[in-house]
């Protein structure tokens, strides 16, 4: 067979999960135990990798002072409203069946040995950083869930590709198929099978620069894994033809002069004793929101500082336990640079887009099904989701439901020529001797986000940048060289990145109106024709195809729920 | 550099090469040691310092960050 002449293995499998992060590790555990054959691809090693990597100290949401689904739908998107504006941007009964089914996913877990008690074997509910009021955060000692899970994962059966990374999906007749992939330690070029294909690999970020205030020699310090947020999965999943949803919102944030992002984080609002800001001067402001940011910034009253100062021991000491179940390394960087919050002021250095927002990624349904036959997205990875919470659940709901998708005609057909073709790509790179390194055309198109897309944003320089990226990718994608499989990453990498920005370019030309942090300088007014809209963009034979489609609104049968 | 091996304390037990999330290290077959090879690539999530058995790497904080 000439498939086994091109590949240098070949496997088969009933489920591919594509990351081993917290949402593909859960689906990975469930769908095993149904008796599916899995098989796990993470670029990174399970036991360290994704958002989760260093610990996780707080899982949301978690129902409790009697808040009921359709309730909390409302908080949903009265927390969507403070970032993406009014309207719906996602099928709302996503968020209805996050907090629907969380009982489950504690219950879930406490079988596969992970629980979320405290250490008085209670749950320690917290008012939600996001929601604010009603406590559906509850906080973790989860310093070693990626361990456990990776554990877990592996004691179930499924078959775990470590340091590999997916190419491209493999479609026929507009169904998926498999996937191509390449380990990036050893060039191994890999074709797998799949009846069904899940993809878990986060959120997309690195077209925007990291959180740090320069990155003159290191360009991946981001607030999340780097390898976990090049939108992998975004990329692979519209390059097959399937839906991407909302790439034209962006979050904003904060580079950060001190470096202890998560003290800054939910924990302050989440514990009710919100945090201060300052301008430099000394007068309190409310929470800098992109444009008050601005705003100061015009009026010349920054730096602005945020302060926790004011706070209690005991809340400094519990911000400590908070450190340690999710960033460990801060307790030496703030040791090394002799910063002490109980004394210290953090600077926001910058404003600027942080990430694609919950409402982003690949558009799925409440089912976290894709548009694509046989392809589901969960996790930060698909739309309406977001953090760990999120993660564990449309990852167990997905490998609990995947059996009854999976029992398609016997083994799926691979095309042969597509996987020659995705070959030659993925390898090409390893051919170029005197090319372009991968993080110089990265860092590129970074800037063309930060300059020409940013937070403020107008036709011109969004054309200008669309221009730019244009000839940027034709003049330096085929250059790509790397020298070895570790590069052969990066630059994989810096096409999925290109492409995506693309992607989110076509989105935000198209979004005419300022609507929450979208703010266009040349159309300030929101335009009522997008309220409860959807961008939605595909492409389709090499075709970007755009679709501003209305967002499903809930079922009648969850609205008579209401009690 | 972002990490920084101490070969006096290492103990080659290849923990911090299997784990870096950003695939950092590498392994030195000749020597039987891990090696920083791509500390551009280091996100200062600080996986090597913590897992390591030996306290053998330290994570340093570059100018550009301070």
């Amino acid at each position: 067979m000439s498939l086994d002449k091109t590949a240098d293995r070949v496997i088969e499998t009933d489920v591919l999960i594509m990351g081993g992060g917290i949402a593909g590790c859960y689906c990975a555990v469930k769908a095993a135990s149904k008796g599916l054959n899995v098989t796990l691809v993470e670029k990174a090693k399970t036991d360290r990798s994704g958002s989760g990597a260093m610990g996780e100290d707080h899982y949301e949401p978690v129902p409790c002072d009697g808040v009921t689904p359709l309730e909390f739908v409302k908080l949903w998107q009265e927390r969507q409203h403070d970032v993406c504006g009014d309207g719906r941007f996602v099928d709302l009964n996503i968020p209805y069946r996050l907090l629907d089914k969380a009982t489950w996913v504690l219950d879930e877990s406490e079988k596969i040995g992970i629980t979320m008690k405290w250490t008085n074997g209670e749950y320690y509910h917290m008012p939600s950083g996001w929601f604010g009021g009603p406590r559906l955060m509850i906080r973790v000692h989860w310093s070693d869930i990626k361990p456990k899970l990776a554990n877990a994962v592996r004691s179930s059966g499924v078959n775990v590709l470590e340091r590999t990374m997916i190419v491209d999906l493999l479609t026929n007749s507009g169904r998926i198929v498999g996937a191509t992939a390449v380990n990036v330690r050893t060039g191994e070029f890999i074709v797998i099978k799949a009846r069904a294909v899940v993809l878990a690999t986060g959120i997309f970020a690195r077209c925007y620069e990291p959180e740090e205030p320069l990155f003159y020699k290191y360009q991946m310090k981001y607030h999340w894994c780097p390898a976990s947020i090049s939108g992998d999965g975004y990329a692979v999943a519209y390059r097959a033809g399937a839906e991407l949803a909302n790439m034209d919102i962006t979050g904003w944030g904060y580079r950060i002069r001190d470096d202890l992002c998560i003290s800054y984080g939910n924990f302050d609002h989440g514990d009710g004793i919100r945090a201060k800001w300052y301008t430099w001067d000394g007068e309190e402001i409310d929470y800098p929101t992109a444009p008050l940011y601005r705003e100061i910034e015009l009026k010349g009253k920054d730096p602005i500082y945020v302060s926790q100062e004011h706070l209690h021991d005991d809340y400094h000491r519990r911000m400590e336990v908070s450190f340690t179940d999710e960033k460990l390394i801060s307790f030496k960087i703030s040791e090394d640079r002799m910063f002490n919050p109980r004394k210290h002021r953090y600077e926001l250095m910058e404003n600027h887009p942080l990430n694609f927002m919950v409402p982003t990624g690949v558009y799925v349904n409440e089912d976290f099904k894709s548009s694509l036959p046989g392809l589901y997205a969960i996790g930060d990875c698909a739309t309406g989701l977001h953090g760990c919470g999120n993660a564990a659940l449309s990852g167990l709901w997905v490998g609990d439901h995947i059996d009854s998708n999976t029992d398609v005609a016997s083994a799926p057909d691979i095309d042969e020529a597509q996987v020659e073709k995705q070959k030659k790509i993925a390898l090409a790179p390893l051919n170029v001797s005197r090319g372009t390194e991968p993080i110089e055309l990265e860092l590129s198109t970074r800037y063309v986000c930060k300059r020409y897309v940013g937070m403020f944003k107008n036709e011109g320089r969004l054309r200008e940048g669309q221009r730019r990226l244009h000839s940027l990718k034709r003049e330096f994608l085929h250059k790509l060289m790397a020298k070895n499989p570790h590069y052969l990453m990066r630059a994989l990498e810096c096409r999925n990145i290109t492409d995506l920005v693309e992607v989110h370019i076509a989105a935000c030309l198209e979004r005419k109106e300022t609507r929450g942090q979208f703010i266009r300088l040349d159309y300030t007014e929101k335009d009522p024709s997008r309220d409860n809209m959807i961008t939605i963009q595909r492409s389709e034979n090499g075709q970007a195809v755009m679709e501003i489609r209305e967002a499903p609104d809930l079922k009648p049968e969850y609205l008579k729920e209401e009690k | 550099m972002a990490a920084e091996i101490d070969y006096t304390k290492c103990n080659g037990c290849g923990k911090c090469y299997d784990l870096c999330p950003m695939d950092v290290i590498t392994w030195n077959q000749e020597q039987d040691i891990p090696e920083i090879t791509y500390p551009e690539d280091c996100w200062f999530c600080g996986v090597c310092w913590m897992e390591c058995p030996k306290r053998a790497i330290d994570i340093l904080y570059p100018a550009c960050f301070w």
